[in-house]
């Protein structure tokens, strides 16, 4: 009894919390699941129509197939690129410099802004055919081609703009380089290692941990890229379907044509896509992340 | 027994929690004792009624449909109404999860569309305020029936337009190329775009790509003998699909239109992009209304021309009643709706300060005002209104179901021909399969 009463100004503290997440995220992904049974046109009531929309998703929705197709290279190339930049930068602030505090600010800048409309807006004027990109390619002879609007190259302006927000992901990196510690660096020096044996046998493996987390978020985070897709292409995926992130078919699906029903069946396909592809990371992670307590 | 820790944690979080809501509490009494002094002193209650009206259009149509907004706060004290203005891009989108939120805006302007929502019973029913409130003795009676179904009103017209061709006349005359006229046809067309385009050079266009353009895909169909769509079935076959597809694609290889990148950069939709505003773009295909927010941007002349002939004469549609003011269905003051819908249409003030932004105004005296001191675009549109009234073939318009649908596949059609994607004939076979899905999908609603 006494227990409980301890524990219960913990749950009051808590309560602000508790209340906002059952009522903002618990129960509408309750209901979600209950829609994507249904006919629904976010108008008129809710209709019951069993598994029909799985049906649909799986076998008669080319736009659906195009879609997961431009999601896998979206989250496939921003993905490694991402962290490899910004574990790239988070070594060279690793080297003690001076004004580190001002650079960790201000290459943070971009992730911070990163999921903002202001940026998305600012990419495509930067990515046009007369934009300040072409104008930087024409001063060494190439005549760029119009990024955004053209269906080879849309997705990889998308990617670009991404890898651009490595900040949160530098940062974490950066402390946990800080936490390596030095003398095995100096010990390896004595022994006469060179740089990349060093990077290799001290800092990849005591980073393990640091990247199995960042690889984590930033996977999850990626699969659910919406504002830059929905920003860069007006709305509408294209040209050619080209940019139909999957986050931004299901917005289209659900609010343009009011099958929110549909949409719904399709918000739980991608936690079922994202729940795997986190599974297959927890799974393998016994085999390549190292934990130095001993825990393995 | 409480313990201390616990009494000072429940005490606290209660805290909390009373502040949040006396906070939320305050909020309204704050607001009021604020506004109170403004509000009309002749309004014995002291209640303000607060309506929101939603509406889209260009900076043109917001100015002056603010401005008609504050001639009736003053002379109306005691309402107020906030105005919730955007482009069309995501208007729809937005009004569709304000209703499911069961948040929408008291006033809301309508599209061709208009009817999704009344079968959505989403919009008010009007009638009884007509006679009372609510006079419309001096509208024409296809407009007035343009909003009736089942015998109840739910929108009125806040304007007559019809689908048009906007060219630059000035490009046209730089280029030495005569202007459009009343029965140009397809192959006149083809000559005065590739003309202006090669007359012009690099970067200047005869036309903008309109083969995702649904109003003109609708306007060729109609000029061979067929069309788009009528009591749940399309009225054509693929053949004439390989048929508009291969058109443009000779004009695309000519030149005479703009590439496909071009096009995605810069939407005909988008009139801060617009190439026509620009003067490299010489024709675009829109509502005739909205020649006045392009209008605006530039020194060169704009006009309007019909869609060409095709072997079966004019595809024209005849005029329609282009945009609608409804009211939301859980409006909490009708009556002052219904009081301001009044004097948007039928207010010679407020008819003066809108001109014709939304179309041809529906009231006649309205329409008196504004001929007797009319600007020369409101000449070009009035002229060309009336101009198709007299030519389109007498059929009546039925929009296709499931629009919103319908366009986006025929504008992924467009591209995938016009970036070289796939060819003509198998992207015309996937859009004749997905068309049909959507007429099934749509008898099935």
């Amino acid at each position: 009894m006494q227990k409980y009463k301890t524990y219960a100004a913990g749950y009051l503290f808590l309560l602000p919390w508790l209340i906002g997440f059952i009522l903002l995220y618990l129960s509408p992904i309750i209901a979600s699941l209950y829609l994507s049974f249904t006919k629904y046109d976010l108008l008129t009531a809710p209709k019951w129509i069993g598994f029909e929309n799985y049906k649909t998703m799986f076998t008669d929705d080319y736009r659906l197939g195009d879609s997961i197709k431009v999601t896998f290279q979206y989250v496939l190339l921003s993905v490694p690129f991402r962290l490899a930049f910004a574990l790239g930068l988070a070594m060279l602030l690793n080297q003690g410099m001076k004004l580190l505090g001002l650079y960790r600010t201000i290459y943070y800048i971009p992730s911070l802004l990163g999921g903002s409309v202001a940026i998305s807006v600012l990419w495509k004027q930067v990515f046009d055919k007369e934009g300040i990109f072409n104008q930087g390619l024409s001063f060494i002879g190439i005549e760029g081609p119009n990024w955004i609007a053209d269906p080879k190259y849309a997705i990889y302006s998308l990617i670009g703009l991404s890898v651009w927000q490595f900040g949160s992901v530098m940062i974490i990196f950066l402390a946990g380089l800080k936490q390596i510690p030095q003398e095995l660096y100096e010990a390896a020096t004595v022994d006469g290692a060179s740089i990349f044996r060093k990077f290799s046998k001290i800092t990849m493996p005591l980073l393990t941990p640091v990247i199995f987390f960042n690889l984590t978020i930033t996977l999850i985070q990626s699969f659910q890229t919406f504002t830059k897709a929905f920003i860069i292409s007006n709305g509408s995926g294209g040209p050619i379907n080209s940019t139909l992130l999957y986050s931004l078919y299901l917005y289209i699906k659900g609010f343009t044509f009011l099958d929110m029903g549909y949409a719904s069946a399709m918000a739980w396909l991608l936690l079922v896509i994202i729940a795997a592809f986190t599974g297959l990371l927890f799974l393998t992670s016994r085999y390549w992340v190292y934990y130095s307590d001993g825990r393995n | 027994m409480l313990n201390k820790k616990t009494i000072t944690g429940v005490s606290l979080a209660l805290t909390m929690l009373l502040s949040a809501c006396s906070n939320g509490a305050n909020e309204p009494s704050k607001e009021s004792s604020a506004s109170q002094p403004a509000a009309s002193p002749s309004a014995d209650s002291g209640k303000k009624v607060e309506l929101r009206m939603s509406w889209w259009g260009s900076d043109e149509r917001h100015e002056k449909t603010q401005k008609v907004i504050e001639l009736f706060e003053q002379k109306n004290p005691g309402v107020k109404i906030t105005g919730e203005y955007s482009g069309f891009d995501g208007y729809m989108d937005k009004l569709n999860t304000q209703i499911a939120a069961g948040n929408a805006p008291d006033l809301i302007q309508m599209g061709g569309n208009i009817k999704e929502y009344v079968d959505k019973k989403a919009l008010l029913d009007l009638t009884p305020y007509v006679g009372n409130v609510l006079v419309l003795d001096d509208f024409n009676g296809g407009y007035v029936k343009a909003a009736t179904f089942e015998e109840k009103l739910y929108g009125v017209t806040l304007g007559v337009s019809s689908t048009a061709l906007m060219y630059n006349a000035s490009m046209f005359e730089k280029a030495g190329v005569p202007l459009p006229t009343d029965t140009w046809t397809y192959e006149d067309f083809k000559t005065s775009t590739t003309q202006i385009a090669q007359k012009l050079g690099k970067g200047h266009y005869g036309s903008y790509d309109l083969s995702s353009d649904a109003a003109s895909l609708a306007s060729y169909l109609g000029s061979n003998g067929k069309e788009l769509y009528r009591d749940g079935e399309r009225h054509f076959d693929s053949q004439d699909m390989i048929n508009w597809f291969t058109m443009w694609d000779e004009l695309r290889k000519a030149g005479a239109i703009v590439p496909a990148d071009v096009q995605v950069a810069n939407p005909p939709t988008a009139v801060d992009k617009s190439l026509i505003v620009k003067g490299q773009v010489a024709i675009q295909s829109m509502s005739a209304s909205q020649i006045f927010g392009f209008q605006e941007l530039t020194q060169d002349k704009l006009a309007l021309s019909m869609y060409p002939n095709g072997s079966a004469g004019s595809g024209m549609v005849p005029p329609i009643s282009g945009q609608f003011i409804t009211s939301y269905e859980g409006t909490k003051h009708p009556e002052e709706v219904a009081k301001f819908i009044n004097f948007m249409v039928n207010d010679p003030e407020a008819g003066v300060i809108l001109g014709s932004t939304r179309g041809v105004p529906p009231a006649g005296k309205i329409r008196d005002v504004l001929s007797a001191q009319s600007t020369p675009v409101d000449k070009v549109l009035y002229d060309y209104i009336s101009l198709v009234s007299d030519t389109a073939p007498a059929v009546e318009y039925q929009q296709f179901p499931l629009d919103n649908e319908f366009i986006k596949l025929l504008q992924l059609t467009s591209e995938k021909i016009a970036f070289g994607a796939q060819p003509i004939d198998s992207s015309v076979n996937e859009f004749m399969t997905e068309l049909d899905k959507l007429l099934v999908k749509a008898k099935a609603q």
